[in-house]
């Protein structure tokens, strides 16, 4: 079985990729448990100033992997409680991570670009928080939303649901950077790391620090309750009428 | 003054006093948080909330001050005010404001309910009641929520008006239409699609998002804002407004 993420350095800078090509890089445990050990490795690695996370194929991550989990009333709490505890670790990372949304980043994986430092995507990519038309509740990824756009903005996008473009993605603030097409995604994305990875490693692992502080984002209580919350909601009849309906399952 | 109207699972309510272009009465602000608080058991899933005629709203009826000059009016308009914005936001339906042409201090702060504002580009917003007397304190928890604190310090102390387009920039504002005339039409929509979507999941959402941001401190807001009724300052440069008028 290929590696479900895969982590490559190149001098100073590392590439992380979530290598689920055929489930469109949904989060499913193991997932998050690859990544968790990508993440763990970095953390070890000295000389790397700046990691980006991408997904392989045309995602860069669907969200949860809801429909695996709806058969067992114990595995949500535990993937829930899992994304929260990989939100917090890559933002603790001293390198500067950058989210290149290569395509639909939806849910958690919206939720994950935002827990990135910056973030780069082009026009046509999905972006967005649907959770709340399938009956569910984005409480994992609300904090981190609120950090990236605001608590006003935040409030409207997570209460509106839906998915928008890239290019309105970045309208709203939702990410940082936009391309005009996939085409130069990737050149784009090189060029922000190599810009990022010229600046002073200590330099800005020291202001990455600050901004978690100031921004209380290395609190883990509060993505501990929104791991609760949204098991909570999820364990519900009516959401799980609705997601059964949904998948089909 | 205040009309409440059911429409789709909506519960519409307007501020219904076009010739004083909206100014809140004491009793209006009562009505309007009874409006709100008494919205989901009618099975509203989504409140909109609206101006009749020409803007939303004027802010207070300052006229009303004049004949009370120990300030009791401006302390029960306060505390409404204060009354209505939280009544909004400890709602578990969806707020959707249609702010069209003019939302004016009292007025501008009622926004600090909404979970969607709607204006036109147009659209005059702002909180110029310091040369008055009068502190906008009352407002700042949610304002800050709303547009971070850099934003929130110079609307509240600036006493300028900022259009629509500045609004939704900062935060305020979450959509904008072209003209005045556009902006029901497209609240409606957007309640109406926030309307569709499942309770529990919104309810659930909303209450997390007032959780993550308190708008902490605002009775301590109301207080400082009230601690200055009935004041020198703010007797005499009201006078100044009602002299002008007269």
């Amino acid at each position: 079985m290929s590696e479900l993420a895969l982590l490559e350095i190149d001098g100073a800078t590392a590439t992380l990729t979530l290598n689920r090509p055929e489930a469109r890089n949904a989060l499913s445990i193991d997932l998050i448990g690859a990544i968790d050990a990508r993440v763990a490795e970095l953390e070890r690695t000295d000389g790397v100033t700046v990691a980006v996370m991408t997904g392989a194929g045309r995602a860069f991550c669907a969200g949860m992997d809801l429909k695996a989990v709806l058969g067992d009333p114990e595995a949500p709490p535990r993937l829930l409680g899992s994304l929260a505890r990989l939100a917090l670790r890559i933002r603790a990372l001293p390198q500067v991570v950058v989210a290149k949304v290569n395509g639909a980043a939806i849910g958690g994986g919206c939720g994950l670009t935002c827990v990135c430092d910056v973030s780069i995507t082009h026009a046509d990519s999905k972006m967005g928080f649907p959770e709340v038309d399938l009956g569910v509740c984005p409480a994992v990824v609300a904090p981190w939303l609120v950090r990236k756009i605001g608590a006003g903005r935040a409030r409207h996008v997570l209460l509106t649901g839906g998915i928008v473009s890239g290019r309105h993605a970045h309208e709203l603030g939702i990410v940082d950077r936009v391309v005009a097409s996939r085409d130069e995604l990737d050149t784009a994305g090189d060029e922000l790391a190599r810009r990022l990875a010229g600046g002073g490693a200590r330099a800005l692992a020291a202001t990455k620090g600050l901004l978690n502080e100031l921004d209380g984002s290395l609190d883990a209580s509060v993505g501990e309750r929104g791991a609760t919350l949204s098991a909570e909601v999820l364990a519900t009849p009516e959401a799980r009428a609705m997601l059964t309906e949904r998948f089909g399952c | 003054m205040i009309r409440v109207e059911h429409e789709d699972h909506i519960a519409c309510v307007t501020l219904a006093r076009p010739d004083q272009r909206n100014a809140l009465t004491p009793g209006m602000l009562g009505a309007l948080a009874d409006a709100v608080r008494n919205a989901p058991s009618s099975g509203a899933r989504a409140l909109l909330l609206a101006g009749e005629g020409r803007v939303f709203c004027a802010g207070f009826d300052l006229t009303l001050c004049r004949e009370s000059p120990n300030g009791s009016v401006m302390r029960d308009l306060l505390s409404g005010l204060s009354g209505a914005i939280r009544a909004m936001r400890g709602l578990d339906i969806p707020v959707v404001i249609a702010c069209h042409g003019a939302a004016i201090a009292g007025g501008c702060a009622l926004l600090g309910g909404a979970d969607v504002v709607v204006a036109d580009r147009g659209c005059k917003l702002g909180y110029p009641v310091v040369r008055l007397g009068v502190s906008p304190a009352v407002s700042a928890p949610f304002l800050r929520t709303a547009v971070g604190d850099g934003a929130c310090r110079a609307r509240l102390l600036e006493t300028d008006l900022i259009d629509g387009e500045r609004a939704h920039e900062i935060g305020l504002v979450h959509e904008l239409v072209k003209t005045r005339e556009d902006v029901l039409p497209r609240a409606m929509e957007v309640a109406r699609a926030l309307g569709t979507k499942p309770p529990w999941a919104i309810a659930a959402t909303k209450r997390w998002c007032n959780e993550l941001t308190p708008a902490g401190g605002a009775q301590r807001a109301l207080e400082v804002s009230l601690s200055l009724t009935g004041g020198d300052e703010e007797r005499a440069l009201l006078e100044k407004v009602w002299g002008g008028n007269a």
